[in-house]
């Protein structure tokens, strides 16, 4: 066995419904005719949904943001995939309720230790969208959270993966993340994000130091055959753990080399760059970016994944999304994701026309 | 492993035959409840866990890194495991709050403009990743990584995840388990639910009012059974079945028949292949709630009927060690198999009114032990259940 062997996890699994709630119109929208939002700061924010058609309302009352953003997406997926029940629920969050875990911190101090409403604590535990998720729908298989920065999405999808190959016909897979004012003041203080504010228009313009922040909740309902709601399939999900490049590039042309178009997580961050450059010096196909729609953050690989998928549905690439890409390619069945967190934790994934 | 009754595995088992109970009150939080609420704290500052895990003392290394370090450092040995490049190997790890021992002493400092200096590094302890990395990088794991956080039963699915994984032929040797120290968090956290007690815990006793936190860390190191013998590794027992089922009964109380303790035992059992009479011990969950103590035991109940196997609660030595409880009991249940040794669980009085068993009490030596049930329950409804047998390969 070489010395660098990190596995990966092969096997073909289709995407039979999935939902975004992103700093994009993607949880109403059609890709096709899709605005690109602009934004100006360097934090983007989701376009928060109307909840009330799926959480009662004195539930909605005691939820907290991310909460509602990742409840909400499950369920459209759910209704979108046509399953009955959610199967297996497996999701990553890098953070978790940052706004529960922020308020009980707070509340500590404030209380002195006294009198304090349990809520934010109950609902700061990472799997609290995993447990609510379940409990609205009854769902009482195997349950799991992954909080591995760039790794809890893809860890994730190995985890549904192998689910559906010991016998479950589908899982429900998520990604979720939230960034709030404050979050974003402590990592800008060890360089996460860019000093000035630039568009997300213009993120790729030049390399800087820090890129955007951002944040969403992306779920896929994903079925061990396909069926008539199938929408694209995931071959394969790889994890690397601080590659060295010829680990690397020899993972890229593995998975990739017959890849018709890259999604790239290219991020504008100067820090970083390093490896983006060697994915588009290894492959050579025609790549897109997607940091640009959704702001980095631990889980933004969901984003790609639903990217990658509603591109395929569509056939299409719309240009009003990437106005920074000359030529988009038309015709294309293959996508491979290349993304990294901060350098440490990279994930490539193969996503196919069904 | 180490616990509040050891700082590895012999002197916890040591500990257990002793019935010496780590709980106390804590040297190292800060916190109004110092003297109020018992803990099962590690008596090592972080200078001599540095000191333990062999690295000089430096920032960013938080004491639920250390604890981890501490820990896998004696798993490593004892699998006679020196370099880790030479066989591909994974590290799955579990954790509920991740560094918030540390950064809650700097979190107001770090959203304070006003404020800088050296806490500044400590930022990425924030999350539940950077023990998992820093154990990783400081002991040579390069090859998957995983942070899982399912609350309590954390660690129980980190060695599911981790087991699986060979199964599928992905790895023939993982290293799983989980880490956790007291924080403050966490202590305010189960106290606003009111389910600490103030004397020492009392699980399935009909007095019980709640559980004593406690802090660890523990790793076990799997490997696929041909790949353990082909590498004449010393098998200590047989990961035989395991089970994550989810209650959805509620965010924080299980449902008080135990269905989701019911089906996960239930299950891990049939995939371990054994029969119920088979079962010769379960380390029960068993915190000490009086939600939990009445679940698990109506579950154990209902999947035994009269001839419920002996079981008991260890986390009265322990305290109740969160993302850490999984794995740490994963061990006492090997420890049990190997030396034939049954735990009491200590501080048992009265029987409860809802249920018509009773914890062992005495330490039980000399007992053929083939496989015992271990079982972790969460929050939000995360229950898992794992078997452990003796390899009789």
């Amino acid at each position: 066995m070489p010395l660098w062997y990190s596995a990966s996890m092969k096997v073909k699994c289709y995407i039979q419904g999935m939902a975004a709630i992103s700093p994009q119109s993607t949880f109403e929208g059609d890709i096709t005719n899709m605005p690109l939002v602009r934004t100006e700061s360097n934090r983007l924010a989701c376009i928060e949904p109307d909840y009330k058609p799926y959480i009662p309302a004195n539930s909605l009352r005691r939820m907290t943001r991310i909460l509602k953003m990742g409840l909400t997406a499950a369920l459209k997926c759910l209704a979108e995939s046509g399953v009955s029940t959610p199967g297996p629920i497996v999701t990553g969050t890098g953070k978790g309720s940052l706004q529960d875990t922020e308020k009980f911190i707070k509340e500590i101090e404030q209380y002195k230790e006294t009198a304090l409403n349990p809520t934010p604590f109950i609902q700061s535990t990472y799997n609290s969208v995993n447990g609510l998720i379940a409990l609205q729908q009854q769902g009482t298989d195997y349950n799991n959270t992954f909080v591995h920065r760039g790794f809890s999405f893809e860890n994730a999808l190995v985890d549904s993966m192998m689910l559906l190959q010991e016998g479950y016909t589908h899982t429900l897979t998520g990604g979720f993340e939230e960034i709030t004012p404050e979050h974003f003041y402590i990592k800008s203080r060890i360089g996460h994000w860019r000093t000035e504010p630039v568009a997300n228009t213009d993120l790729f313009n030049q390399e800087l130091p820090g890129t955007i922040a951002g944040e969403g909740s992306t779920f896929f309902v994903l079925g061990a055959e396909a069926n008539e709601h199938s929408i694209a399939a995931l071959s394969a999900c790889k994890l690397l753990y601080k590659p060295d490049p010829m680990q690397l590039t020899a993972t890229l042309r593995e998975l990739g080399a017959d890849a018709d178009l890259i999604i790239s997580g290219t991020n504008g961050d100067s820090n970083h760059a390093h490896y983006y450059h060697l994915l588009n010096n290894t492959l050579t196909q025609p790549s897109i970016p997607f940091k640009h729609l959704c702001g980095e953050y631990e889980t933004a690989g969901a984003f790609a994944l639903w990217l990658a998928a509603s591109l395929l549905k569509a056939g299409t690439i719309p240009s009003a999304l990437f106005p920074m890409v000359q030529q988009l390619p038309s015709n294309f069945k293959k996508i491979v994701i290349y993304n990294h967190f901060y350098g440490e934790q990279h994930t490539v994934m193969v996503v196919e026309r069904v | 492993m180490v616990t509040a009754i050891g700082d590895n595995v012999a002197e916890n088992l040591q500990h257990l035959r002793q019935q010496k109970s780590g709980l106390g009150f804590t040297d190292y939080i800060d916190t109004i409840y110092k003297q109020v609420l018992p803990v099962g704290e590690i008596k090592l500052s972080n200078e001599a866990l540095f000191n333990r895990a062999g690295i000089p003392v430096q920032g960013g290394f938080t004491r639920t890194t250390l604890l981890g370090l501490v820990a896998m450092l004696e798993a490593l040995q004892q699998a006679g495991i020196r370099n880790l490049s030479k066989e591909p190997t994974g590290f799955i790890n579990a954790s509920t709050v991740g560094g918030m021992c540390d950064t809650e002493k700097v979190y107001f400092d770090l959203i304070n403009p006003e404020k800088e200096g050296d806490f500044i590094e400590s930022i990425n302890t924030l999350d539940c990743a950077d023990c998992t990395q820093r154990i990783a990088d400081t002991v040579g794991f390069h090859d998957h990584i995983a942070t899982i956080s399912t609350a309590c039963s954390s660690s129980a699915n980190a060695l599911m995840f981790g087991a699986r994984m060979i199964k599928h032929g992905m790895y023939r040797r993982m290293v799983c388990g989980g880490t956790e120290a007291l924080t403050r968090f966490t202590l305010n956290g189960f106290n606003s639910l009111k389910n600490v007690d103030k004397q020492f815990c009392r699980p399935f006793d009909n007095q019980r009012t709640g559980l004593n936190l406690g802090e660890g860390a523990a790793y076990l190191v799997l490997e696929s059974e041909s790949f353990a013998r082909a590498n004449n590794s010393t098998i200590l027992a047989e990961l035989s079945g395991y089970c994550n089922a989810n209650e959805a009964f509620h965010p924080t109380s299980p449902s008080p028949e135990g269905d989701g303790a019911y089906a996960a035992m239930k299950n891990a059992l049939a995939m371990s292949g054994h029969k119920l009479e088979d079962v010769q011990y379960v380390n029960v969950h068993g915190t000490a709630t009086l939600n939990n103590d009445v679940s698990e035991g109506r579950a154990l109940e209902r999947l035994f009927g009269r001839k419920v196997p002996p079981f008991s609660s260890t986390k009265p030595f322990t305290g109740h060690t969160l993302a850490a409880a999984g794995a740490i009991e994963a061990i006492y249940a090997v420890l049990s198999i190997q030396h034939g040794i049954i735990f009491p669980n200590l501080n048992f009085s009265e029987k409860m009114e809802e249920l018509s068993i009773i914890p062992v009490t005495e330490l039980q030596e000399g007992v053929l032990i083939k496989n015992v049930i271990s079982n972790s329950f969460g929050f939000g409804g995360n229950n898992a259940s794992l078997v452990l047998s003796k390899y009789e390969g």
